[in-house]
């Protein structure tokens, strides 16, 4: 499977009578590219705005974070089963903007928390979209479209303008290319450690009312058993973030941190070995039996020699990843997993204690993401207005206030469960 | 820093005051204007930067036999100077003057939102108490290097009242980790900016680790404090009264006790018969906990704590159930608190008397 994304850089995006290219400057018709969203009969309008670095301006009920792209060939699919058919995804030709995303708000959800991403100030300088041009889509729901399903209609029309935007740069030139092939290297000669990357995918702790979010190739995976798929797949669209942010988007995804590192040390360090997918579970028979086959698949099947995993936010989600990394080292293969810290006070044993199981030695820490810090007052506020409620434990807060005091996962693109993020925690 | 001279208040006990030795050591506070004693030398370290505007001495006897009152006084007795900074001892190896030290400077930061520094020995006992509600800067045992503990002591406090975008904290406070700046760790885990991300660190490791070499895991081992299981129920289980506790952070509708569903520090006890009747509604619950999926729990609560089981049991003979459901939420809460809330709920369970065990239910 051979991927190649060509990127082209875009410096502004400028709402016009005609949707293009030009320079760096993307033109983007706002009534073309809504006809377009509305053929989905949930969407009753949208309403859409460009966010550049240094605005005073606050996205708030911010429900993902998406990178434009598209595929050139006409036979191969666009986010699979969600825009395009469903298609493997991770092969041919992806046309891929740079320095600019949509912004997907949703302000009809009633769920406790959103995401939120500021254009100024600290909020901007820890973010890696502060110095990114958006396109921030707000749209709102027909009458009579229930809550979930302004969701799913919601999270489509996002990808779906990504998509929009990556087309209108198609015939431009790339200013560079990325290359994802496993096969450029002939493996049974090598003699270099083989490495599997073990990727949680969902948890369904947070479900709300109780249904898991679609999120690979267009489907739940709560119910899934562990399996390999390619890691092209991932990069190119098979996987999107579930329907709210928590140190997560889908541009994290589509730029998977571990991913792409283990692509770069291919061949030369070690072997990529490929990826094990797996769902966190609420049910301990079904955490025993997601370790022992994913830890089989790493062993039996891709004949790892290390393997590194990941997770999602979330405390519960540690056993999960630490009994998986637990049966690998029953096999022999050594571990090294990433987790992230969540208790405010205590120490950093402490903050970690789920994940330090004895056998576990190498553990990365990503951050402690409940940490918590202040964004001063916006000018402008888009998905929503100054009284939209910001998530907080300990009181009301709202998005027009002098101060946000927020806890820093909610901050789109601070924190990375992937390995994205140079923030470590450290014991003070 | 701006050009203005900050204002300092300084804590000495009755010898570092020149009052007097031991049989001084129970005289009340004395305020006095400027820098007397021992402040003096802190006057000469802080120069142009900063004024000693009063020194409060307290003798150790009074402060350690009125902790909390001296805490208060001292406090107040400060906040009529309006300083930008406090800062108390070196008490070094001192015992009673580490504690009157730490419990001063913990007041004043809390009160007065002010930096507080104070410093002292490793094993003097304020160290334990207070390192982390307050900067302790470590001294030696003895006052021989009086002048290099007040330096470090100096260069914290001024770092904490300034902001540095140089820094490697994201919270981009001036402040060092504790061992760079001469600090006990205050207990406190904080972001820190590094050079490589997580995804090039983690491979790395790995491929040291696949090298056979020792790595340095970002998260330190658990310490080896494993649980030790109470001992078995002596009696005949008929005999044996049973309570229902739980972590699970189930509460009646409007959640009197106001449990938190992350970092919750209290616990409250409800009456079964009352709180769980044979008929009930799930309407009138709800969950205080924010890390699992409660669904299941708000339809039928019997789900998190066994009621029913428990009652049947008891009506059978099989146990005795306890009339008293103790509920608390354990999420992300500190270790500390959850040990100070299971103390407490096991001592209110003695208080009632007749409890011979009990289930714990978690989620």
């Amino acid at each position: 499977m051979r991927l190649e994304i060509d990127s082209v850089k875009i410096e502004e995006l400028t709402l016009d009578e005609r949707t293009y290219l030009d320079q760096r400057t993307l033109h983007i018709d706002p009534s073309d590219l809504e006809k377009r969203l509305l053929e989905d009969n949930r969407i009753k309008s949208v309403a859409f705005d460009v966010v550049r670095p240094g605005d005073w301006t606050r996205v708030v009920n911010l429900i993902d974070v998406i990178q434009p792209r598209c595929k050139i060939s006409p036979l191969l699919s666009d986010f699979p089963g969600w825009v395009g058919k469903r298609r493997i995804a991770g092969s041919g030709q992806t046309t891929s903007l740079e320095g600019c995303t949509v912004a997907l708000c949703n302000h009809f959800s009633r769920r406790p928390y959103a995401g939120i991403m500021d254009s100024f100030g600290r909020g901007a300088e820890l973010s890696r979209y502060g110095k990114m041009v958006h396109l921030v889509l707000d749209p709102e729901p027909n009458e009579n479209v229930s809550e979930r399903d302004f969701e799913l209609a919601a999270k489509t029309a996002g990808l779906r303008a990504a998509v929009y935007l990556a087309r209108a740069a198609e015939n431009h030139r790339a200013d560079s290319t990325e290359l994802y092939d496993l096969e450029s290297i002939t493996y049974a000669k090598s003699k270099l450690p083989r490495v599997a990357y073990c990727s949680m995918l969902y948890t369904p702790q947070h479900d709300y009312r109780g249904i898991s979010d679609p999120i690979l190739y267009g489907g739940p995976v709560t119910e899934m058993l562990p399996t390999i798929i390619h890691p092209n797949e991932i990069l190119d669209g098979a996987l999107v973030n579930a329907l709210t942010i928590r140190g997560m988007e889908t541009y994290s995804l589509q730029n998977h941190a571990l991913i792409k590192e283990l692509y770069k040390r291919h061949g030369r360090d070690l072997i990529f070995a490929g990826v094990i997918i797996y769902a966190a579970s609420l049910d301990p028979s079904k955490r025993d039996r997601n370790a022992l086959i994913a830890s089989s698949l790493a062993s039996n099947v891709l004949h790892a020699d290390g393997i590194l995993l990941t997770k999602l936010h979330g405390g519960m989600p540690s056993v999960d990843q630490a009994l998986v990394a637990e049966a690998c080292e029953n096999l022999g293969i050594k571990s090294t997993i990433f987790v992230h810290l969540f208790n405010r006070g205590g120490s950093l044993m402490e903050a970690a204690s789920l994940a330090s199981l004895p056998t576990l030695h190498a553990v990365i820490n990503v951050g402690h993401t409940l940490d918590r810090m202040h964004l001063s007052r916006a000018e402008k506020i888009l998905g929503g207005n100054a009284q939209t409620p910001i998530y907080c434990a300990d009181f009301k807060q709202y998005a027009g206030d002098r101060q946000i005091d927020i806890e820093q996962y909610l901050i789109a693109g601070v924190h990375d469960h992937i390995g994205g993020s140079r923030i470590v925690a450290v014991d003070y | 820093m701006s050009g203005k001279t900050l204002r300092v208040v300084h804590y000495i006990n009755q010898f570092f005051g020149q009052q007097g030795g031991e049989e001084k050591a129970g005289i009340q506070f004395l305020v006095k204007d400027g820098a007397v004693g021992s402040a003096v030398a802190l006057q000469k370290i802080l120069g142009e930067r900063a004024e000693i505007v009063a020194t409060l001495i307290c003798g150790d006897n009074y402060f350690a036999e009125n902790t909390d009152k001296a805490s208060e006084e001292g406090t107040r007795l400060a906040a009529q100077y309006k300083p930008d900074l406090f800062f108390a001892g070196p008490a070094f190896g001192a015992g009673r003057y580490g504690l009157a030290c730490g419990a001063l400077c913990k007041a004043v930061e809390s009160h007065l939102r002010i930096p507080a520094v104070t410093a002292m020995s490793d094993e003097n006992p304020g160290v334990d108490l207070y390192s982390r509600d307050t900067y302790i800067v470590r001294t030696e045992r003895t006052t021989l290097k009086m002048a290099e503990s007040l330096n470090t002591m100096v260069k914290l406090a001024f770092k904490l009242l300034s902001k540095d975008v140089t820094s490697k904290l994201v919270s981009q406070e001036a402040l060092g980790r504790p061992s760079e700046d001469g600090y006990f760790p205050r207990g406190v885990v904080r972001n820190e900016f590094v050079e490589k991300t997580a995804a090039e660190r983690g491979v790395d490791m790995l491929l040291a680790r696949l090298r056979g070499e020792e790595v340095q895991s970002e998260v330190p081992s658990p310490d080896d404090r494993n649980p030790v299981p109470a001992p078995a129920m002596k009696k005949p289980l008929h005999l044996c009264e049973i309570a229902l506790v739980s972590d699970g952070g189930l509460v009646p509708k409007d959640n009197p006790h106001g449990l938190r569903g992350r970092g919750n520090t209290v616990w409250a006890a409800y009456e079964i018969d009352k709180f769980f009747p044979q008929h009930f509604s799930s309407d009138d619950y709800a969950v205080a906990h924010t890390g699992y999926f409660s669904l299941h729990v708000l339809q039928n609560p019997n789900r998190l704590i066994p009621f029913d089981a428990m009652r049947e049991l008891a009506q059978k003979g099989v146990v005795k159930l306890h009339p008293f459901f103790y509920s608390t939420s354990g999420n992300a809460t500190a270790q500390k608190t959850c040990r100070e809330m299971g103390l407490d709920i096991a001592r209110s369970l003695k208080e009632k008397g007749g409890v011979d065990g009990v289930i714990l239910t978690s989620t």
